[in-house]
């Protein structure tokens, strides 16, 4: 006969299976994002370690740790590339691009997003070809476009030329996403007085603020990493974003990683300090909308 | 304050028609409730009057200005939404100031405004929440109060009470009567729920179809209906509905027999008089049976639903052709596991109409 003592002792040794099931489970699941992440992060501390090499360390022994953090080769790098001063090109650019195409994107989007018949939907799949086109595609058009107005090596060029690629996806993110606000925010709205451009600057446009975080971060890595098209519509050296100035200062005939290795930190750094600053919100824009 | 026309008002979503030629005159100061069956147009119709529809045909006149194809602003109406439609990125304060901000009044005023609805609302430690940080009454009451600051002639509510549970539903029913009384304006209000019709309206308004079926007091659409379908709608539990056969009429008297009823004959007053033979639907509503009814009948009991202090049995009568009788019960109950149930009802009591048309026969 089973007593109560012995089913207690039969359901505490089943507790306890359950528990350490669980737990290899949540060590196997942890191992595995570790590697994924040591992975991802492997050619980030590999550039960051060969920043900080002599020269004869890395002819030596090119995968072993520096022996020091020599700061050398950043003082050559910081010399030969003008790092300030593309650095605050780069943020200028990307700062314009990320307004124009966030105030453009969500202006465009709004009546996309309200007005359903066939001229919005044509509208819409326009944008969709726009994302859907490869930007090597549109670079010479571009030239020759911006030649003929005028508008090569000028910040107001590159600035245009970026947003004009950017926007198509600014429309879509906004498009779905105002789509999801009720209605009857904008229908308070207009009985509270409200223009159509009250309605989206004073109802609308504060609701994008999740969603206009993450874009911005989209839009920041595309320009900020962007090569070809400041290099191709840039030729001012002190209009150049730092990936022109890396690429500058590296030159094309030979690499030499004393010169590319810190210019390659210090053209990322920026945009890693940016992106730690406002991960939290960025990280939440990106949750938007998943969950009521 | 103002009255509220509608003339001939016509809705049409294409070739579909939503809204067929409504006329209605809603007194000034009044508490009208649109109320019926889901998709009948009451809110359509609402939405017409607030400006948030375009009026395919008709007019609609507030107050002495004709608003038909005015801007919802421009109407002297403010909404609240069955979804409250607070602004979430703005605090309490923020949403009911705003209108007034937007149409430029000064800052005093403003504050004089909103902290007088606030107070009418009992809102003020809410001022600095946002809505999110609200629950569904207090949410509701920041929307009504968003209303009060704009001072409208007509308040419009679109279902206002159906997001809330059924006390604080009962608890704000009472606050928006309250609030009516203490404003005196014209309130235009739509609900599904007949009882929050009964209870609040000065003027019911049935509507069925894009159609008005009836619009009156709540007591004279209660027990005064002009046809089967506002018979049916207004009162919980619904009426019962019998068929019948008349076996006798003239003299202001019509008397029908129920069928599968055998035996029953009712003397019903009426002014027409229908033809001997013709088949009619009696209706007779469950709190109208009583034990001492001189007319009497016998229940075969389905099922009896005691609600405490009152109670409903559900079941069938002879051979009557109806689906189910209901029969408010008051004071003793049957014996457990009771199989029959003798109810008595008076004549005067039982509604007449027609088996065709479903219009009321007087």
């Amino acid at each position: 006969m089973t007593t109560a003592t012995d089913i207690r002792s039969i359901d505490r040794v089943e507790v306890d299976r359950g528990h350490i099931a669980r737990r290899i489970k949540s060590v196997l699941v942890h191992g595995l994002v570790l590697f994924l992440v040591a992975i991802m992060l492997l050619p980030l501390f590999y550039m960051v370690m060969m920043s900080f090499k002599t020269s004869t360390e890395i002819a030596q022994d090119p995968l072993g740790l520096p022996s020091s953090l020599y700061l050398g080769n950043y003082m050559n790098a910081l010399a030969s590339m003008g790092y300030v001063r593309s650095v605050l090109n780069s943020l200028g650019i990307t700062i314009s691009v990320i307004v124009v195409v966030v105030l453009a994107g969500a202006m465009a989007a709004y009546p996309l997003a309200r007005i359903q018949n066939r001229i919005s939907r044509i509208i819409v799949m326009i944008m969709a070809l726009g994302l859907a086109t490869p930007n090597f595609v549109t670079i010479t058009p571009i030239y020759v476009i911006f030649r003929d107005l005028g508008l090569l090596d000028s910040y107001v060029g590159i600035v245009l030329a970026f947003a004009s690629l950017k926007l198509p996806l600014a429309v879509f993110f906004y498009t779905g996403f105002i789509a999801a606000i009720p209605i009857e925010l904008e229908e308070a709205a207009r009985l509270e007085n409200c223009n159509n451009w009250q309605v989206f600057w004073h109802v609308i446009r504060p609701l994008l603020a999740p969603v206009t975080a993450t874009l911005s971060l989209f839009v920041m890595l595309m320009v900020w990493n962007d090569f070809t098209y400041p290099l191709l519509l840039l030729t001012d050296k002190d209009k150049f974003t730092v990936m022109i100035a890396v690429y500058r200062s590296v030159g094309n005939t030979g690499i030499d990683p004393t010169m590319l290795f810190p210019a390659a930190v210090l053209g990322s750094l920026p945009l890693l300090i940016l992106f730690a600053v406002f991960q939290r919100r960025i990280m939440s824009g990106a949750m938007a909308g998943a969950v009521k | 304050m103002a009255q509220v026309s509608l003339g001939k008002v016509i809705k049409k979503y294409g070739d579909v028609q939503a809204i067929h030629g409504v006329d209605l005159q809603i007194p000034e100061g009044a508490f009208c409730v649109f109320v019926g069956p889901s998709g009948c147009g009451k809110s359509t119709l609402l939405r017409m009057i607030a400006g948030l529809e375009e009026t395919t045909d008709g007019r609609i006149v507030i107050g002495e200005r004709d608003v038909t194809h005015a801007d919802p602003a421009k109407r002297g109406v403010a909404m609240v939404f069955q979804t409250y439609a607070l602004f979430p990125h703005m605090t309490v304060r923020e949403n009911m100031s705003f209108g007034l901000k937007i149409g430029g009044a000064d800052k005093e005023e403003i504050r004089q405004k909103v902290d007088n609805a606030a107070q009418i609302l009992k809102l003020h430690d809410y001022m600095d929440r946002k809505p999110k940080a609200l629950s569904g009454g207090q949410r509701q009451r920041v929307a009504i109060g968003r209303a009060i600051v704009r001072q409208p002639d007509v308040f419009l509510f679109d279902e206002p009470l159906s997001n809330l549970d059924a006390e604080l539903r009962v608890q704000m029913r009472i606050e928006i009567a309250k609030l009516h009384q203490q404003l005196g304006a014209t309130m235009i209000y739509v609900t599904h729920d007949q009882v929050e019709a009964m209870t609040m309206a000065d003027v019911i308004v049935v509507l069925r179809d894009g159609r008005i079926e009836q619009s009156g007091s709540p007591v004279e659409l209660y027990s005064n209906p002009d046809n089967r379908f506002v018979a049916g709608f207004i009162g919980s539990p619904r009426m019962n509905f019998l068929p019948a056969t008349v076996v006798a009429s003239g003299d202001g008297i019509t008397v029908i027999s129920p069928d599968g009823l055998d035996g029953l004959e009712i003397p019903v007053k009426t002014m027409a008089s229908p033809a001997v033979g013709s088949q009619i639907v009696m209706g007779l509503r469950p709190e109208q049976f009583s034990p001492d009814g001189a007319l009497r009948l016998s229940l075969d009991i389905d099922v009896i639903e005691n609600l405490g202090g009152v109670a409903y049995a559900y079941g069938t009568a002879g051979n009557a052709v109806a689906d189910q009788l209901v029969v408010e019960l008051r004071g003793a109950l049957p014996a457990n596991g009771a199989q029959k149930l003798d109810v008595g009802f008076n004549a005067g009591d039982v509604l007449l109409f027609d088996a065709g048309t479903d219009q009321r026969i007087r």
